[in-house]
């Protein structure tokens, strides 16, 4: 059935791709004349024919679907900058600017870092509620939403590192951690190097 | 409670629109689609900043194509679910992120795929379901057994495919999507599309030849 070529020497694929596709013969005069071809063609049409049955048979998304996801995001849009872990015993939240710290530690953490930016630190012209809460989404690097987290960190890199591999480390770095700290699921790690730093520069 | 609510994305949708910019000639962002009751961009952009009315209308528009993904990448409808919520949730939450110049639904789709490969991962082996009603046992409901065997077979020859030849095939087959754009979902080349759906038709078709012979 998947020999390359036919007795005939038109390749098994062509005719396959005619079935499957519903294109016209590239040699109509040849196929009409043919046996070995019309009995593949018969043999293929009626093993695709399952296939055509299968697509054509008219698929809905069940109707409770679309609720359960937008009953899921309006409860997670109720605490945004909190991720909050649910147990019979009652919930914990943990603030964003904690898994921001978090990841900023865990990527100064990794010996070619000079320095992890964001995520929990801020600068003197920023008020900590501005970096991870109600009013300061957008200037926090975390993003919260129930046990899932995303990071986006900023790092400084010792001059001469491989930067692709830097990257690797950080983010791994950072899912070890944020895991293993706060049993949240790290959804995603961005990593912008955003400076190099020679030995003498730090000193 | 949801109606005002709605009334209310009518009115953010005609605000935004004033704001957004209009796509460009040739974008591959149509100003509007058939069953969207707004441009795409503009929901996009509403449900960017937080806006979960517009973001449902983008998942209501979306959501047959993905679930039909879904199903046939994964085998069972129970699992096709499991994805497609997973896959939502992960779009709202990874909105923000977003780069309009890139198709939404391209976008969409591409979470949709590595939703249903987690899903496979945390499961058991793919055992394939069957998808349709289920009909009492009559003499008259004969043909239609023998139709769900024949879907049943079907899809479990998808099933055995590798990931990523039933990716691209599920893609092209049953989404109806050129190989171009199954290439822009999927990370890949055109041609590369091209090649894993053929290898998939071979695979199937082979199958396909001994569950009949059988």
């Amino acid at each position: 059935m998947t020999e390359d070529n036919l007795p005939c020497g038109v390749p098994f694929d062509e005719i396959l791709d005619q079935v499957t596709d519903h294109r016209p013969p590239r040699d109509p005069r040849h196929q009409a004349t043919c046996p070995t071809c019309r009995a593949t063609l018969a043999e293929l049409g009626d093993v695709w024919s399952l296939i055509d049955e299968l697509a054509a048979h008219p698929v809905q998304a069940p109707t409770h679907l679309l609720h359960a996801v937008m009953d899921r995001i309006r409860e997670l849009s109720a605490q945004p900058w909190y991720a909050v872990l649910t147990t019979p015993q009652g919930d914990t939240k943990i603030a964003a600017r904690v898994v921001g710290a978090l990841a900023r530690l865990a990527a100064e953490d990794v010996p070619e870092v000079s320095l992890a930016l964001g995520g929990g630190h801020h600068s003197k012209d920023q008020s900590l509620a501005e970096v991870a809460g109600p009013s300061g989404e957008a200037a926090t690097d975390v993003g919260v939403s129930g046990t899932h987290v995303v990071v986006d960190i900023d790092v400084i890199a010792d001059l001469g590192t491989h930067l692709p591999h830097l990257a690797d480390q950080v983010r791994a770095r950072i899912h070890q951690d944020i895991a293993s700290y706060t049993g949240l699921t790290v959804a995603e790690v961005n990593v912008n190097i955003v400076d190099v730093l020679t030995t003498e520069r730090i000193d | 409670m949801r109606t005002p609510l709605r009334d209310n994305l009518a009115d953010r949708v005609t605000a935004s629109m004033e704001r957004l910019p209009q796509p460009a000639r040739g974008s591959d962002r149509p100003a509007s689609r058939p069953g969207l009751r707004a441009p795409s961009h503009v929901l996009v952009s509403l449900a960017r900043g937080g806006d979960e009315p517009a973001f449902e209308e983008l998942m209501r528009f979306h959501q047959d194509r993905a679930y039909l993904i879904a199903l046939r990448l994964t085998g069972n409808p129970h699992d096709a679910q499991d994805a497609v919520q997973e896959a939502f949730l992960n779009a709202w939450r990874g909105l923000p992120r977003f780069r309009d110049e890139a198709d939404f639904g391209t976008w969409l789709t591409r979470i949709v795929i590595n939703s249903c490969h987690h899903q496979r991962r945390r499961q058991r082996p793919t055992e394939t379901f069957d998808d349709t009603t289920p009909v009492s046992a009559t003499p008259a409901t004969d043909l239609i057994v023998e139709g769900q065997q024949r879907h049943r077979a079907a899809q479990q020859a998808i099933s055995e495919l590798s990931l990523d030849q039933r990716s691209a095939f599920v893609l092209h087959i049953f989404a109806g999507l050129t190989h171009a754009e199954v290439g822009r979902i999927l990370g890949i080349s055109e041609s590369a599309a091209k090649v894993r759906t053929h290898r998939a038709r071979r695979a199937i078709a082979a199958t396909m030849h001994e569950w009949e012979e059988s």
